[in-house]
């Protein structure tokens, strides 16, 4: 580089939670520090629903008075869905209402994202929406090959001591960068899930009397089942506070095999009866899909190399289990590489093994030690696809079943009703899948 | 009476979206030789805009949208490597997310 070109301590690639936590983090340890964003403005790409603000509110207290999160989420609901059957685990807590709200809250991501972007740009952060960046600048060769900065597409390079990469789950850069920088790869490829959502328009009041809801509470509802047979994936439904999204998340490959379209998918779940009465009377916003790497811990590649990090859905930091959590991890994984880049510049070193701290201390925290927790989730799902369709139907059909008024004496209906459950199930098989489903709880 | 939330079709669907479209710089292409090899073209099948369709035409071959991508990546996933080529759109074009 020359003396005209753009030099600064950190540049961050992408405005998710991930980015902005590790600029905002940067900007506050007082580097300087840029922001690259392809959207317009930050969230402008991203889609989501739930978000989980334990770190968050570590970073920014009380983030919830300021932000706009949408409702705090009271009630939570896991559904199964038979073809015209329902069965619902519904629980929630009163205390889930009130401060510290569970740290579960839904919001609408374009304008949460844009939001935390402001609190960067306020933290010292520079702020360069609208940009894509094609690729990274490397420097040296051999074992002493660097990021040494990015390429804007039709502008100029920009030089840094270290770029952090949080550009998503399409993470075409990482990618490259992974090859340029000979990054070893987890021990298991990348797998992705594909989620689409429909934001659908209803009254705040309408919303709290469908739902059950206090004023201004939310309610997350997850769905296995039917509509997604044959998938890895289920379905979701969140309550903000004018408007209720609908989606689902299947894993790619076996969507694949379903030979289903996403859009059919979506209408098929809209339209079972026990979720078609949630959005009557709805008038849709907007339609969106994103992908979700689903891998868990065995697919996160290496996550720091000399002069450079990878933050966020790009190192594959997402919780698939029930708990869905991606932006809680992001913002950890962001604020731990904005860390680590503040230590190295007081060391002035930026090179693998001083950066590599990062990559431990991730190793040593609470979201790869979730993501390993549920390690085995990818295969026991893929080798038990019973677990997701044929066993919820059945207990589904059972209550059904046992409550069905037929004028027949109680013992009778019970007894056909039990052998329903078990028809063609092999009992062993069964044990052996019920244990194996422990773990994914 | 208000539109029937059950009966939209994509199209409807993507009405809804907000876009800044490129129509001129196209961000998708793909290799029409490969294409022509695969016989189950999971582009057209897996992609929730509908980008890829089967081309009328010529049904060894897609026809791609790129006015109504998502960005998602999906199509890339689950393609044959080297088939699609795919690259972000430029700065502040293609989907512009209002909720997300």
């Amino acid at each position: 580089m020359n003396d005209e070109q753009v030099k600064v301590d950190a540049i961050v690639v992408g405005g998710g939670p991930a980015g902005l936590a590790a600029a905002y983090t940067m900007a506050r340890r007082e580097l300087e520090v840029i922001l690259v964003e392809r959207g317009e403005y930050a969230g402008s790409k991203n889609m989501g629903g739930l978000l989980y603000g334990n770190i968050l509110e570590q970073m920014i207290p009380g983030f919830h008075e300021q932000a706009p999160v949408e409702r705090p989420v009271a009630r939570r609901s896991i559904c199964f869905l038979g073809g015209e059957e329902h069965m619902a685990l519904d629980f929630g807590a009163a205390r889930w209402g009130n401060p510290p709200y569970n740290h579960t809250w839904t919001v609408h991501r374009a304008q949460f994202d844009r939001w935390f972007a402001g609190q960067v740009e306020e933290a010292g952060a520079s702020l360069l929406e609208g940009l894509v960046v094609d690729g990274l600048v490397y420097e040296g060769d051999g074992a002493s090959r660097r990021a040494a900065g990015i390429r804007i597409r039709g502008d100029e390079e920009f030089f840094s001591d270290v770029v952090i990469l949080a550009d998503g789950a399409h993470c075409l850069l990482s990618q490259a960068a992974r090859r340029e920088l000979a990054m070893a790869g987890g021990k298991a490829e990348q797998d992705f899930a594909l989620g689409v959502k429909e934001m659908i328009g209803l009254p705040a009041g309408v919303i709290e009397d469908r739902f059950g809801l206090e004023d201004g509470q939310g309610a997350a509802l997850d769905f296995l089942g039917v509509p997604f047979e044959g998938m890895i994936g289920g379905g979701f439904i969140y309550t903000q506070m004018e408007t209720v999204c609908i989606g689902f998340v299947a894993r790619l490959e076996t969507f694949r095999q379903s030979g289903l379209q996403p859009n059919e998918v979506i209408d098929r779940f809209k339209q079972h009866p026990a979720v078609r009465k949630y959005l009557r009377g709805g008038e849709l916003l907007e339609y969106s899909a994103h992908m979700i790497p689903e891998g868990g811990s065995r697919a996160v590649p290496q996550l720091a190399a000399n002069g450079l990090m990878i933050a966020g859905d790009a190192a594959g930091l997402v919780n698939a289990s029930l708990y869905k959590e991606g932006t809680n991890h992001a913002m950890d994984s962001g604020r731990r590489a904005g860390e680590v880049a503040a230590e190295a510049r007081a060391k002035g070193s930026f090179d693998r093994d001083t950066l590599a701290a990062y990559e431990r201390q991730m190793q040593e925290g609470t979201a790869l030690a979730d993501l390993r927790k549920y390690e085995q989730l990818p295969e026991i799902l893929g080798g038990s696809p019973e677990l997701l369709s044929l066993y919820p139907a059945r207990l589904n059909r059972l209550l059904v079943d046992y409550f069905t008024m037929t004028g027949e004496p109680k013992a009778v209906i019970q007894k056909r009703a039990l052998k329903e459950f078990m028809r063609g199930i092999p009992k062993l098989r069964f044990v052996r899948q019920l244990l194996k489903a422990r773990r994914l709880m | 009476m208000a539109e029937d939330l059950f009966k939209l079709t994509l199209e409807d669907k993507l009405y809804r979206t907000k876009y800044e479209p490129d129509s001129d710089h196209p961000h998708i292409s793909v290799n029409d030789e490969l294409c022509a090899a695969c016989a189950d073209k999971p582009c057209v099948s897996c992609c929730p805009a509908e980008v890829y369709k089967t081309n009328p035409n010529d049904e060894r071959l897609v026809t791609v949208s790129h006015d109504n991508c998502l960005e998602c990546g999906t199509c890339v996933q689950v393609c044959e490597p080297e088939s699609v080529d795919w690259r972000f759109p430029d700065g502040a074009m293609g989907v512009k997310y209002r909720y997300g």
